[in-house]
C-alpha cells in the first residue's frame, strides 16, 4: 500500500514539473506581448560591465576579403575593418567615405576621386591613390577568379593623377557606376597586405576602419578591436566587438534576453513584440531594399497568359500575408524594386479581390483553375509563405503543391538548366536585395529578357519583353541622373502591368539591442553599420 | 594480444577505402552545384565560372577522386571549397568541443543510467522499478531540440543560471550535456537493468546471498562486475556516435563542433569539408569498436583474440 | 541525430528456443500482465491506434482550414489545444497527425525491419564472406552519418513523406541486421539446426522453417522500440526542413513549425510535444515490457 502512495506522489512531482515548464513560458507571454515602443523607451537602461561588445548573427562568415565575398552577413562584419571610396547611408545614398568628393564625366565614363589625406591602413600602409590602384587592379586583373571581379570588369584602366587623386576609367558607359564602388565589394585592403597574404588576406584583412582585425575561429566567433589610430574616430568606439554565428532563432533571443549579446540580428518577427520593452531590449525596425516575389513561368501555360499572371496578384491578400508571415514586419511591394532603391516608382497595387481574380481566369479559359507547383527554400519563413499563398491560391481553384527545397538542391533545380523550354519550374518563392542599391540591379538580372534565363542570370521567370530589355539598355546608356529616372520609371510600369510576378513584400531589417547602444543599425541592404556606435549609460 | 591489434589496424585500411570510395560517389550523387552556391546569391554566370575554375570543379569527376585521395596520402585534405581555410584547420578546430561535449555527455549519463538500471533491478516491478524506467525512457522520448529550447528558456532565459550554449565556461557545458546524455542514459539504464536481472539469478550470487553477504555488496560488488561487460560495448557505441557531433543539438545551442560543420558543409556542398569529416567518423568508429573489444576481452578474460 | 537506440548491439536478447512450452500465449500474458507501466502503454498504443483510424472523424475542425481571425489563439473550450499561426485548430491536427505519425514510424521501420532480417539471416547463415560483407556494408552504414544520409536521400529524391520513410527505414536496416544475425547466431550452432542440415535440408528450408522462427521475438521487441525512434527522427528532420511538406499536419513539422513561437505562444509546440512525448514513450515502454516477458534469461 505504502509503495503505491510513493509512487502516485511521484507521478503528480513529474506531471507537475512538465506543466511548470509548459507554464512558465506562458507566463513570459502576459508580461511580455502587450509592450509597444514608448513601453520599450520608458524601461530603465540596462547596466553594461566593460566596452566589449557581443552580437549574435543569424548564419557563419565566410570570407574577410571583400573582392571574394558574395554574402552580406561577410560585409557586415568586413565593414567594421575596411572602408571604400564611398559608402551607402542609412537610405541608400551614396555618400564619401575615403573620398572627400568625387565627379562624373557626362557620358559616365569616367569617374574621378579626391581622397582624404592622412589615412593610414592598420598595418601602417599609408593610403593614397597607389593603394586605391593595386586594389581596383586586382579586382580587373584579366586571371581574377575573385567572386566580385564581374562587379568591376567594365574599369578599362584605373589611373593614379598625384598622390591623392585617382581617376577610373570605363570601358563602356555605365550610370550606375559609383553605386557599384559604394558597394562593400569596392573596400580597400591595404597594399602591403595583399602583397604578404596573396588570397589568404581573406583570414587576415588589413584596412582603415575603426576596427582592427584580432582573431576568427570559423563557426564560433570573429573579434575585432578598437583601432587607436582611427583617422576619422568619434571617441565613443568600444574595446572590442565578437561576432557569434548563432543559427537557432529562440537561442539567438535567448542570447538577448541574458544579457549573453548586447546586439542581436535578425530578430525573428515571431518574438519581436514579446521581447521589446523588456530586460531592457529595444527592437527596431525599418524597411530594407529586399524585396519577395512568387515568379511565374512565363514560358509555360497557364502563365504564359498575362490575365492569369494578374488573377494571382489579385487572389493574394498582401495585408494578411504580411500578418501571418512577416507578423507585420513588413511592407507591401508597388513595384518591381523596394522604395529605398534607387530611381524607384510606386505603382498603384494590386488590391486584394478575389471576385476579380474570379473574373480574368475565367476570361483566360481556367475557370476551374488548375494544379501548379511553387518551388522555394526550407526556411521556416519560406515555408509559411509558400503554406499562405497554397491557402490564397486555392480561393481561386488554384491547387498548389508546396514543394520546399534544401538550398543545395533549390539552387540546382532553378540553375541547371539547358535549354530555357525544359525548365521545369513552374513557380518559385523567393527573395532579391539590389546589394549595390541601383534600380539596374534590381530589375536587369530578374527580368532582363533572354540574356538573365538561368542558368546566366536570375530571370526565374523567364520573362522577355523587347520594351522592358530596351528601357533596360536606356538607363545605364548614360549618366544623367533624369533620363536614367525617366528610363526606369517607364520600365517599372510596364513590369507591374505585365505582372511576369505576384509581387508579394518588401522585408523590414529588424535588430534587438540592449538599450545602452546608440548609432548601431542596419542598413536597407541588411548590413550592419557600427561606425557611430557608442554606449550609453 | 599486440599482434591482433595490429591486424584489426591493419584491416582497418582497405575499409577506410571503400567508405572514401562511398563517400566520395554518394557526395557528388547529391544535387547541387558547390561552384554556384559559394559565388552565392546574385553572382553571374562568369562569376560562377570563375569559382568553378578556381575550385577545380571543372575536372573530371575521377580526376577529382584521384587528387582528393592522393592528398590523404600526402597528410593533405584540401581546402575548403566555403572559407579556402585548409579542411584540416577547419576540422581540427571543432573536435575538441564536440569530443568534450561527448565526454561530459557520456560521464553524467554512464553514472545516472547504471544506478537507475541497478536499482531497478533490484526492485523489479515495484515503484522504484517504474519510476527508474519512465524517468529513463522519459528522455529518450522528448525531440532533442524540443527539450534543448525548454532547458534554455527554463535555465537561461526564465532562472538565469546558465548560459544559453557557446564555448565559454564549464556552466555551457551543463544544458547542451544534459539534451545530450539523456537518451544516452535511458540506454544505459535499459542494458544494466536487463544485465542485472539476468545475472543477479545466477547461481554464485545465490550462493553469496546465503552465505550471508550484505544484500549491497552482492548487487554492487559481484552484480555489477558481471553486468558490466555488454554495458561497456553500450557505452562504447554510444560514444562513437555521439562523437560524430549531433547537429541538432549543435544549432540549439551554438556549438561549434563537428555536427555543425557537417550541417553547414552539405548547405555549401563543401566536398572536401564532408569527405574529410565522414572519413574521420569512419576512423573514429572502426577505432571504438577495436578498444571496446580490447575492453571486453579485459572483463571477460575467456575471450581470446585470433 | 546519433540515435542512441540505433544501436546495433542489443545482443542481450539472443534466445534460448526451448522456452516455448504448450501455450506460448497464456504464458506470455501471465508475465506480461505483470509489466504494469508496460500495460499502460499497450492501451494507450491501442487509443492511438483507433484515433489514427477514426481520426478524420472526430475532429471538431478541418486540420487545413486558415482562419485568419483566430490566429494563436491559446487554449479554449472552443479550441482545446488553441490555434496555430493560420488560425488552424491544433487539437484537430493533433488527431490528424495521429495517423501520419503512427504511419511514418510504422511503415519505415517495418521496411528497415524486413530488409534488416533477411540480410541478417542470411549472414548469420551462410558466414565466412558472405557474412564479412554484410556486417561490414553495416558498419559503414553505422558511421554514416544518419543526417547526410537522410539530406542525400531527400536531395535525390525530392522532398516528401514518402521519402523521409525511406531514409527512416535506411538507418533502421544494420539494426536489424546485427540482431537478427546474433540471435540466429545462437539458433544456428543447435543440435538440432545441425542435425537437419546433416539430413540435407535446403539450405532456404532451413533459414525459413528453423532459423527465422526464433528470432521473431527479439524482431518484435526491436520493432517496437524502433517505432518512437522513427517518430522521433521524422521530427529532427523537420527542424532541419527536411521532413513533411505543408501543410500536412505531422506533429514533428507541427513542433518545429511553432518553435519560434515557443515564447510568445507555447501551445503551438506544448501539444505537438507533448503528443510526440507520450507516443515514443508508450512504444520505448510497452518494448521493454515485451522484452522482459519474452526475454528466457530475465526470471521472476
Amino acid at each position: 500500500m505504502k509503495n503505491r502512495y510513493w509512487f502516485k506522489l511521484v507521478m503528480l512531482l513529474i506531471l507537475s514539473i512538465i506543466v511548470l515548464i509548459g507554464c512558465s513560458d506562458a507566463a513570459s507571454e502576459g508580461e511580455g506581448s502587450n509592450t509597444d515602443a514608448e513601453d520599450a523607451e520608458a524601461q530603465e537602461t540596462a547596466v553594461k560591465e566593460g566596452k566589449d561588445l557581443t552580437i549574435a548573427v543569424a548564419a557563419n562568415f565566410i570570407s574577410l576579403d571583400p573582392h571574394d565575398t558574395n554574402d552580406t552577413l561577410s560585409y557586415s562584419a568586413e565593414k567594421t575593418m575596411l572602408e571604400g571610396l564611398v559608402g551607402f547611408d542609412k537610405d541608400m545614398n551614396v555618400v564619401p567615405v575615403l573620398a572627400k568628393d568625387y565627379s562624373v564625366n557626362d557620358d559616365a565614363t569616367e569617374f574621378t576621386f579626391e581622397l582624404e589625406e592622412g589615412v593610414t591602413f592598420h598595418d601602417g600602409a599609408p593610403f593614397n591613390a597607389e593603394a586605391v590602384k593595386v586594389n581596383l587592379d586586382r579586382l580587373t586583373a584579366p586571371d581574377s577568379t575573385l567572386i566580385r571581379s564581374s562587379l568591376f570588369e567594365l574599369i578599362e584602366e584605373t589611373e593614379v593623377v598625384d598622390e591623392f587623386t585617382v581617376k577610373v576609367k570605363l570601358s563602356e558607359p555605365f550610370g550606375a557606376m559609383i553605386n557599384t564602388f559604394a558597394h562593400p565589394a569596392g573596400m580597400l585592403i591595404s597594399p602591403q597586405a595583399l602583397e604578404e597574404y596573396g588570397d589568404d588576406v581573406s583570414q587576415n584583412p588589413v584596412g582603415t576602419g575603426p576596427y582592427v582585425f584580432e582573431e576568427w575561429q570559423p563557426g564560433d566567433h570573429l573579434t575585432v578591436t578598437k583601432n587607436e589610430d582611427y583617422w576619422n574616430a568619434t571617441g565613443n568606439e568600444v574595446d572590442s566587438i565578437t561576432f557569434v554565428p548563432t543559427p537557432e532563432n529562440g537561442t539567438r533571443v535567448a542570447m538577448l534576453q541574458t544579457g549573453e549579446a548586447d546586439f542581436i540580428y535578425p530578430v525573428p518577427t515571431e518574438q519581436a513584440e514579446s521581447i521589446n520593452g523588456t530586460e531592457g531590449i529595444i527592437v527596431e525596425n525599418a524597411q530594407s531594399i529586399v524585396v519577395y516575389y512568387l515568379a511565374m513561368n512565363n514560358l509555360k501555360e497557364p502563365f504564359n497568359d498575362v490575365r492569369v499572371r494578374q488573377a494571382i496578384n489579385y487572389a493574394i491578400n498582401k495585408e494578411a500575408f504580411i500578418e501571418v508571415v512577416n507578423n507585420g514586419f513588413a511592407s507591401p511591394l508597388d513595384s518591381i524594386i523596394a522604395p529605398d532603391t534607387q530611381f524607384y516608382s510606386g505603382q498603384s497595387p494590386y488590391e486584394y479581390d478575389v471576385e476579380k481574380a474570379k473574373e480574368l481566369l475565367v476570361e483566360a479559359g481556367y475557370e476551374d483553375g488548375f494544379n501548379t507547383t511553387v518551388w522555394g527554400a526550407n526556411s521556416s519563413t519560406a515555408m509559411n509563405a509558400m503554406e499562405f499563398i497554397q491557402q490564397q491560391l486555392a480561393q481561386i481553384n488554384i491547387e498548389l503543391e508546396v514543394v520546399p527545397m534544401e538550398s543545395g538542391t533549390l539552387s540546382d533545380s532553378i540553375w541547371s538548366v539547358e535549354n530555357p523550354e525544359d525548365a521545369e519550374m513552374e513557380m518559385y518563392y523567393g527573395g532579391w536585395s539590389p546589394s549595390t542599391g541601383d534600380a539596374d540591379w534590381g530589375i536587369r538580372p530578374l527580368v532582363g529578357g533572354e540574356d538573365a534565363y538561368p542558368p546566366n542570370s536570375y530571370n526565374t521567370a523567364y520573362y522577355n519583353n523587347d520594351e522592358v530589355n530596351s528601357l533596360i539598355a536606356d538607363g545605364l546608356a548614360t549618366g544623367d541622373p533624369s533620363e536614367r529616372e525617366q528610363a526606369y520609371a517607364d520600365v517599372q510600369e510596364v513590369i507591374w502591368e505585365e505582372a511576369p510576378w505576384a509581387f508579394l513584400t518588401v522585408d523590414d531589417t529588424i535588430f534587438g539591442k540592449k538599450n545602452y547602444l546608440e548609432g548601431i543599425y542596419l542598413l536597407p541592404d541588411g548590413s550592419l553599420s557600427v561606425e557611430n556606435l557608442e554606449i550609453v549609460q | 594480444m599486440l599482434k591482433y591489434i595490429i591486424k584489426r589496424l591493419i584491416g582497418v585500411i582497405p575499409i577506410l577505402f571503400l567508405v572514401s570510395i562511398f563517400i566520395f560517389l554518394f557526395v557528388h550523387l547529391i544535387p547541387g552545384d558547390p561552384a554556384r552556391l559559394v559565388a552565392g546569391q546574385d553572382a553571374t554566370i562568369q562569376d560562377v565560372e570563375n569559382v568553378r575554375k578556381e575550385l577545380g570543379l571543372d575536372q573530371p569527376i575521377h580526376i577529382q577522386y584521384f587528387s582528393f585521395i592522393s592528398g590523404i596520402f600526402q597528410g593533405d585534405l584540401g581546402i575548403s571549397l566555403k572559407t579556402s581555410r585548409p579542411v584540416f584547420d577547419e576540422i581540427a578546430i571543432r573536435f575538441m568541443p564536440t569530443f568534450w561535449l561527448t565526454f561530459w555527455s557520456m560521464v553524467w549519463a554512464v553514472i545516472v543510467g547504471l544506478l537507475i538500471g541497478v536499482i531497478s533491478s533490484t526492485k523489479r516491478n515495484k515503484w522504484q522499478d517504474y519510476l527508474g524506467m519512465f524517468g529513463a525512457v522519459s528522455g529518450i522520448s522528448i525531440p532533442s531540440f524540443w527539450m534543448g529550447l525548454l532547458l534554455i528558456q527554463l535555465f537561461a532565459v526564465q532562472l538565469g543560471w546558465l548560459p544559453t550554449g557557446g564555448l565559454d565556461s564549464w556552466k555551457s557545458y551543463i544544458l547542451p550535456s544534459i539534451t545530450l546524455g539523456s537518451g544516452v542514459a535511458a540506454v544505459i539504464a535499459r542494458f544494466s537493468r536487463s544485465s542485472m536481472m539476468d545475472i543477479l539469478k545466477d547461481d554464485y550470487i545465490r550462493t553469496g546471498r546465503a552465505k550471508g553477504l550484505k544484500e549491497n555488496k552482492v548487487v554492487w560488488g559481484h552484480g555489477l562486475k558481471n553486468a558490466m561487460i555488454p554495458v561497456v560495448t553500450m557505452t562504447g557505441l554510444q560514444f562513437g556516435f555521439l562523437l560524430g557531433g549531433s547537429v541538432v543539438i549543435e544549432t540549439v545551442f551554438n556549438w561549434p563542433g563537428l555536427g555543425r560543420l557537417l550541417i553547414d558543409s552539405v548547405a555549401f556542398r563543401d566536398y572536401p569539408v564532408i569527405q574529410a569529416e565522414m572519413l574521420l567518423f569512419a576512423l573514429q568508429f572502426i577505432l571504438i569498436n577495436l578498444i571496446v573489444d580490447l575492453i571486453y576481452g579485459f572483463l571477460n578474460p575467456q575471450i581470446r583474440y585470433d | 541525430m546519433a540515435n542512441p537506440e540505433t544501436s546495433g548491439l542489443a545482443t542481450e536478447m539472443a534466445l534460448d528456443q526451448n522456452v516455448e512450452k504448450s501455450s506460448p500465449v497464456k504464458d506470455f500474458w501471465r508475465k506480461f500482465k505483470k509489466q504494469r507501466l508496460a500495460l499502460v502503454a499497450g492501451v494507450f498504443i491501442l487509443i492511438l491506434v483507433i484515433i489514427a483510424i477514426i481520426g478524420p472523424v472526430i475532429t471538431p475542425y478541418s486540420s487545413d482550414e486558415p482562419d485568419y481571425a483566430n490566429v494563436l489563439q491559446g487554449p479554449s473550450l472552443e479550441h482545446l489545444a488553441g490555434t496555430d499561426n493560420y488560425g488552424r485548430d491544433i487539437f484537430s491536427r493533433i488527431l490528424e497527425g495521429t495517423r501520419i505519425s503512427l504511419s511514418v514510424g510504422t511503415i519505415s521501420v517495418l521496411l528497415g525491419a524486413l530488409i534488416g532480417t533477411i540480410l541478417g539471416l542470411i549472414s548469420a547463415f551462410y558466414g565466412k564472406w558472405v557474412d564479412s560483407i554484410i556486417m561490414r556494408i553495416c558498419d559503414v552504414l553505422f558511421a554514416f552519418p544518419g543526417i547526410l544520409l537522410a539530406i542525400g536521400i531527400i536531395a535525390i529524391l525530392g522532398p516528401s513523406l514518402v521519402n523521409v520513410v525511406i531514409a527512416i527505414s535506411i538507418f533502421s536496416i544494420p539494426n536489424f541486421a546485427r540482431i537478427v544475425r546474433s540471435s540466429a547466431l545462437s539458433i544456428k550452432s543447435t543440435v538440432y539446426v545441425e542435425a537437419t542440415k546433416s539430413i540435407g535440408a535446403k539450405n532456404r528450408r532451413i533459414i525459413w522453417k528453423h532459423i527465422f522462427p526464433g528470432t521473431i521475438s527479439s524482431i518484435i521487441v526491436n520493432f517496437t522500440m524502433r517505432i518512437g525512434t522513427a517518430i522521433l527522427t521524422a521530427a529532427s528532420l523537420s527542424f532541419l526542413g527536411l521532413g513533411a511538406q505543408p501543410p500536412t499536419p505531422e506533429w514533428g513539422a507541427m513542433l518545429s513549425g511553432g518553435r519560434d513561437y515557443l515564447s510568445t505562444a507555447p501551445h503551438l509546440t506544448f501539444y505537438p510535444g507533448l503528443a510526440i512525448f507520450l507516443t515514443v514513450l508508450a512504444f520505448n515502454l510497452f518494448g521493454d515490457g515485451l522484452r522482459d516477458t519474452l526475454d528466457p534469461k530475465i526470471k521472476d
